[in-house]
Protein backbone atom coordinates (compact mmCIF):
# COMPACT_ATOMS: atom_id res chain seq x y z
CA UNK A 1 0.00 0.00 0.00
CA UNK A 2 1.67 3.29 -1.05
CA UNK A 3 1.40 6.57 0.78
CA UNK A 4 2.57 9.64 -0.76
CA UNK A 5 3.46 12.44 2.09
CA UNK A 6 4.04 15.93 0.17
CA UNK A 7 5.60 19.11 2.28
CA UNK A 8 5.84 22.60 1.07
CA UNK A 9 7.30 25.62 3.31
CA UNK A 10 6.57 29.30 1.56
CA UNK A 11 7.51 32.17 2.77
CA UNK A 12 7.48 35.45 0.68
CA UNK A 13 7.97 38.04 3.47
CA UNK A 14 10.87 37.02 5.35
CA UNK A 15 13.79 37.61 3.19
CA UNK A 16 14.57 39.24 -0.21
CA UNK A 17 14.97 35.68 -1.14
CA UNK A 18 11.62 34.16 -1.43
CA UNK A 19 11.55 30.80 0.17
CA UNK A 20 9.71 28.15 -1.46
CA UNK A 21 10.49 24.51 -1.14
CA UNK A 22 8.53 21.26 -1.70
CA UNK A 23 9.66 17.36 -1.05
CA UNK A 24 7.44 14.05 -1.32
CA UNK A 25 8.17 10.69 -0.86
CA UNK A 26 6.62 7.61 -1.76
CA UNK A 27 6.05 5.39 1.12
CA UNK A 28 5.15 1.40 1.32
CA UNK A 29 2.81 1.24 4.31
CA UNK A 30 1.62 -1.90 5.97
CA UNK A 31 -0.40 -2.98 9.16
CA UNK A 32 -1.11 -2.00 11.78
CA UNK A 33 -2.18 1.58 11.11
CA UNK A 34 -5.36 4.00 12.26
CA UNK A 35 -7.26 6.08 9.52
CA UNK A 36 -7.65 9.79 10.74
CA UNK A 37 -8.66 10.25 14.11
CA UNK A 38 -9.78 12.35 16.91
CA UNK A 39 -8.24 12.24 20.53
CA UNK A 40 -8.94 14.58 23.64
CA UNK A 41 -5.41 14.48 24.76
CA UNK A 42 -5.71 15.40 28.92
CA UNK A 43 -2.82 15.43 31.40
CA UNK A 44 -2.54 11.91 31.68
CA UNK A 45 -0.81 10.91 28.77
CA UNK A 46 -1.84 7.19 29.06
CA UNK A 47 -5.48 7.80 28.64
CA UNK A 48 -4.63 9.09 25.05
CA UNK A 49 -2.33 5.95 23.66
CA UNK A 50 -2.39 6.78 19.51
CA UNK A 51 0.29 4.87 18.26
CA UNK A 52 0.56 0.95 20.66
CA UNK A 53 3.79 0.09 21.90
CA UNK A 54 5.57 -1.79 19.14
CA UNK A 55 8.72 -2.17 17.77
CA UNK A 56 8.72 -0.61 14.30
CA UNK A 57 8.76 2.49 12.71
CA UNK A 58 5.23 4.33 12.40
CA UNK A 59 4.92 7.13 9.41
CA UNK A 60 2.68 9.11 12.55
CA UNK A 61 0.61 12.55 11.70
CA UNK A 62 -0.17 14.26 14.21
CA UNK A 63 -2.62 18.06 14.22
CA UNK A 64 -3.29 20.33 17.37
CA UNK A 65 -6.82 21.35 16.05
CA UNK A 66 -6.59 24.55 18.39
CA UNK A 67 -9.82 23.39 20.20
CA UNK A 68 -11.13 21.53 23.00
CA UNK A 69 -14.04 19.87 21.61
CA UNK A 70 -13.76 20.82 17.90
CA UNK A 71 -15.75 24.37 18.92
CA UNK A 72 -14.25 25.73 22.05
CA UNK A 73 -10.80 27.40 21.21
CA UNK A 74 -7.53 26.52 23.44
CA UNK A 75 -4.05 27.09 23.21
CA UNK A 76 -3.00 24.80 25.55
CA UNK A 77 0.16 22.94 23.95
CA UNK A 78 0.46 19.15 23.79
CA UNK A 79 3.26 16.93 24.29
CA UNK A 80 3.89 13.92 21.54
CA UNK A 81 5.47 11.23 23.77
CA UNK A 82 6.88 8.09 24.25
CA UNK A 83 4.82 5.58 26.91
CA UNK A 84 8.07 5.82 28.36
CA UNK A 85 7.81 9.70 28.68
CA UNK A 86 10.02 10.81 26.71
CA UNK A 87 9.68 13.94 24.95
CA UNK A 88 9.19 13.79 21.26
CA UNK A 89 7.65 17.14 20.20
CA UNK A 90 5.37 19.96 21.44
CA UNK A 91 2.56 21.09 19.12
CA UNK A 92 0.44 24.91 19.77
CA UNK A 93 -2.86 25.15 18.38
CA UNK A 94 -3.15 24.86 14.63
CA UNK A 95 0.50 23.06 14.48
CA UNK A 96 1.19 19.89 13.00
CA UNK A 97 4.05 17.09 12.81
CA UNK A 98 4.70 14.19 10.11
CA UNK A 99 7.66 11.97 11.20
CA UNK A 100 9.10 8.35 10.98
CA UNK A 101 8.36 7.69 14.85
CA UNK A 102 10.81 4.90 16.43
CA UNK A 103 12.37 4.87 19.40
CA UNK A 104 15.18 2.58 18.46
CA UNK A 105 13.69 -0.48 18.63
CA UNK A 106 12.41 -0.52 21.78
CA UNK A 107 8.79 -1.48 22.48
CA UNK A 108 7.28 1.26 23.10
CA UNK A 109 3.85 3.93 22.02
CA UNK A 110 2.73 6.56 21.36
CA UNK A 111 1.12 9.09 23.60
CA UNK A 112 -0.55 12.51 23.83
CA UNK A 113 -0.39 14.40 27.50
CA UNK A 114 -1.39 18.13 27.62
CA UNK A 115 0.95 19.68 30.55
CA UNK A 116 -1.70 21.30 32.67
CA UNK A 117 -5.33 20.07 33.64
CA UNK A 118 -6.53 20.85 30.52
CA UNK A 119 -8.33 19.17 27.17
CA UNK A 120 -7.14 19.59 23.53
CA UNK A 121 -8.73 17.68 20.73
CA UNK A 122 -5.86 16.12 18.56
CA UNK A 123 -6.24 14.93 14.81
CA UNK A 124 -3.72 11.77 14.07
CA UNK A 125 -3.06 8.92 12.00
CA UNK A 126 -0.29 6.73 11.65
CA UNK A 127 0.73 3.89 8.75
CA UNK A 128 3.96 1.00 10.14
CA UNK A 129 6.65 1.46 7.81
CA UNK A 130 6.37 -1.97 5.59
CA UNK B 1 5.49 40.66 8.90
CA UNK B 2 7.61 37.18 8.54
CA UNK B 3 4.99 34.37 7.90
CA UNK B 4 6.58 31.28 7.24
CA UNK B 5 3.73 28.29 5.99
CA UNK B 6 4.28 24.62 6.21
CA UNK B 7 1.76 22.53 4.47
CA UNK B 8 1.46 18.66 4.10
CA UNK B 9 -0.99 16.33 2.20
CA UNK B 10 -1.13 13.09 2.56
CA UNK B 11 -2.42 10.88 -0.18
CA UNK B 12 -3.06 7.54 -1.04
CA UNK B 13 -5.09 5.76 -3.39
CA UNK B 14 -5.03 1.39 -2.17
CA UNK B 15 -4.96 2.20 1.71
CA UNK B 16 -8.60 2.82 2.08
CA UNK B 17 -11.25 0.66 0.61
CA UNK B 18 -13.65 2.55 -1.69
CA UNK B 19 -11.79 5.82 -0.57
CA UNK B 20 -9.05 7.52 -1.45
CA UNK B 21 -6.83 8.90 1.38
CA UNK B 22 -6.41 12.86 1.37
CA UNK B 23 -5.06 14.82 4.44
CA UNK B 24 -4.41 18.22 4.25
CA UNK B 25 -3.27 20.41 6.95
CA UNK B 26 -1.79 23.74 7.09
CA UNK B 27 -0.13 26.03 9.80
CA UNK B 28 2.04 29.22 9.92
CA UNK B 29 4.91 29.14 12.20
CA UNK B 30 4.63 31.18 15.14
CA UNK B 31 7.95 32.50 17.80
CA UNK B 32 7.74 31.64 20.81
CA UNK B 33 4.29 33.48 22.86
CA UNK B 34 2.83 32.89 19.31
CA UNK B 35 3.90 36.03 17.63
CA UNK B 36 3.95 35.45 14.04
CA UNK B 37 6.97 35.71 11.94
CA UNK B 38 10.54 33.42 12.40
CA UNK B 39 13.09 35.02 11.51
CA UNK B 40 16.27 32.59 11.49
CA UNK B 41 16.77 30.31 9.29
CA UNK B 42 19.60 27.59 9.15
CA UNK B 43 19.48 25.18 5.79
CA UNK B 44 21.54 23.23 4.05
CA UNK B 45 23.02 20.13 2.56
CA UNK B 46 25.27 17.83 4.02
CA UNK B 47 27.18 14.38 4.43
CA UNK B 48 26.67 12.10 7.32
CA UNK B 49 29.02 8.86 7.91
CA UNK B 50 28.34 5.83 9.48
CA UNK B 51 31.98 6.17 10.67
CA UNK B 52 31.50 9.90 12.65
CA UNK B 53 28.68 7.56 14.91
CA UNK B 54 26.13 10.28 15.63
CA UNK B 55 26.35 14.44 15.25
CA UNK B 56 24.58 16.76 16.62
CA UNK B 57 22.76 18.80 13.35
CA UNK B 58 22.29 21.61 16.26
CA UNK B 59 22.69 22.55 20.02
CA UNK B 60 19.84 23.52 22.11
CA UNK B 61 19.75 26.55 23.68
CA UNK B 62 19.71 25.15 27.00
CA UNK B 63 18.07 29.03 28.18
CA UNK B 64 13.96 29.35 27.72
CA UNK B 65 11.88 27.28 25.92
CA UNK B 66 11.36 28.26 22.38
CA UNK B 67 9.39 27.75 19.30
CA UNK B 68 11.67 25.95 16.11
CA UNK B 69 10.81 23.73 13.01
CA UNK B 70 12.72 20.88 11.71
CA UNK B 71 13.16 19.82 8.60
CA UNK B 72 15.20 16.71 7.46
CA UNK B 73 15.15 14.56 4.19
CA UNK B 74 17.14 11.52 3.95
CA UNK B 75 18.40 12.24 0.15
CA UNK B 76 20.03 8.65 -0.30
CA UNK B 77 19.16 6.22 -2.62
CA UNK B 78 20.50 3.23 -1.41
CA UNK B 79 17.38 1.64 0.18
CA UNK B 80 19.74 -0.39 3.02
CA UNK B 81 21.07 3.01 4.15
CA UNK B 82 18.58 5.63 7.00
CA UNK B 83 19.46 8.22 9.45
CA UNK B 84 19.02 7.98 13.37
CA UNK B 85 17.36 11.16 14.48
CA UNK B 86 17.58 12.22 18.18
CA UNK B 87 17.17 14.40 20.78
CA UNK B 88 20.03 13.74 23.29
CA UNK B 89 19.96 10.00 24.30
CA UNK B 90 16.77 9.31 23.07
CA UNK B 91 16.53 8.02 19.30
CA UNK B 92 12.79 9.64 18.04
CA UNK B 93 12.63 9.30 14.21
CA UNK B 94 14.22 6.69 11.41
CA UNK B 95 14.55 8.47 8.09
CA UNK B 96 14.58 6.05 4.93
CA UNK B 97 16.10 6.81 1.60
CA UNK B 98 13.85 9.56 0.85
CA UNK B 99 12.28 10.18 3.54
CA UNK B 100 11.62 13.36 5.16
CA UNK B 101 10.11 14.62 8.56
CA UNK B 102 8.58 18.28 9.77
CA UNK B 103 8.08 18.58 13.45
CA UNK B 104 8.78 21.04 16.15
CA UNK B 105 11.58 20.92 18.19
CA UNK B 106 11.90 23.09 21.73
CA UNK B 107 15.52 24.01 22.57
CA UNK B 108 14.77 24.90 26.30
CA UNK B 109 16.85 22.13 27.95
CA UNK B 110 20.73 21.96 27.72
CA UNK B 111 20.20 18.38 26.85
CA UNK B 112 18.39 18.53 23.80
CA UNK B 113 20.31 18.71 21.06
CA UNK B 114 19.31 17.46 17.77
CA UNK B 115 21.21 14.68 16.75
CA UNK B 116 22.00 12.69 13.10
CA UNK B 117 23.59 9.27 12.64
CA UNK B 118 23.93 7.36 9.11
CA UNK B 119 23.68 3.27 9.52
CA UNK B 120 24.40 0.74 8.50
CA UNK B 121 27.14 2.03 6.64
CA UNK B 122 28.69 4.29 3.88
CA UNK B 123 27.86 7.99 3.46
CA UNK B 124 24.31 9.36 3.62
CA UNK B 125 23.66 12.64 1.42
CA UNK B 126 20.77 14.95 3.48
CA UNK B 127 19.40 18.40 3.72
CA UNK B 128 17.71 20.19 6.47
CA UNK B 129 16.25 23.61 7.54
CA UNK B 130 15.53 24.94 10.93
CA UNK B 131 13.48 27.77 11.58
CA UNK B 132 14.08 29.48 14.84
CA UNK B 133 12.37 31.85 17.03
CA UNK B 134 15.07 32.39 19.68
CA UNK B 135 18.26 34.56 18.92
CA UNK B 136 21.49 33.45 19.76
CA UNK B 137 23.58 35.75 21.68
CA UNK B 138 26.92 36.72 19.77
CA UNK B 139 29.67 35.15 21.94
CA UNK B 140 32.42 37.59 23.48
CA UNK B 141 35.48 39.00 20.94
CA UNK B 142 38.62 37.65 22.18
CA UNK B 143 40.96 40.90 21.01
CA UNK B 144 44.60 38.73 19.46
Amino acid sequence: MALEPTLTINDTTTFSDAISFSVTDSLTAAAPAQALSLVNATATGAASIIVPASTAIAYLFVRHTGTTDGSTGTAQLVDVEFTTNEAVARLGAGEWLFMPIFHAGEDVGVQLQVAHASIVQCEYAYWTKG
Amino acid sequence: MATTTATVSISSSDLQPGNNLSINASSTLMKTGLTTGMELMDMGLGHLTQASGRDALHEALGTTDSANWVYICNNSTDDQQYMKIGIHETVIGNLGAGEWLWMPWNMGDVDAELNIEAEPSGTIPYEYAIFKSAPYTLPVSTPA
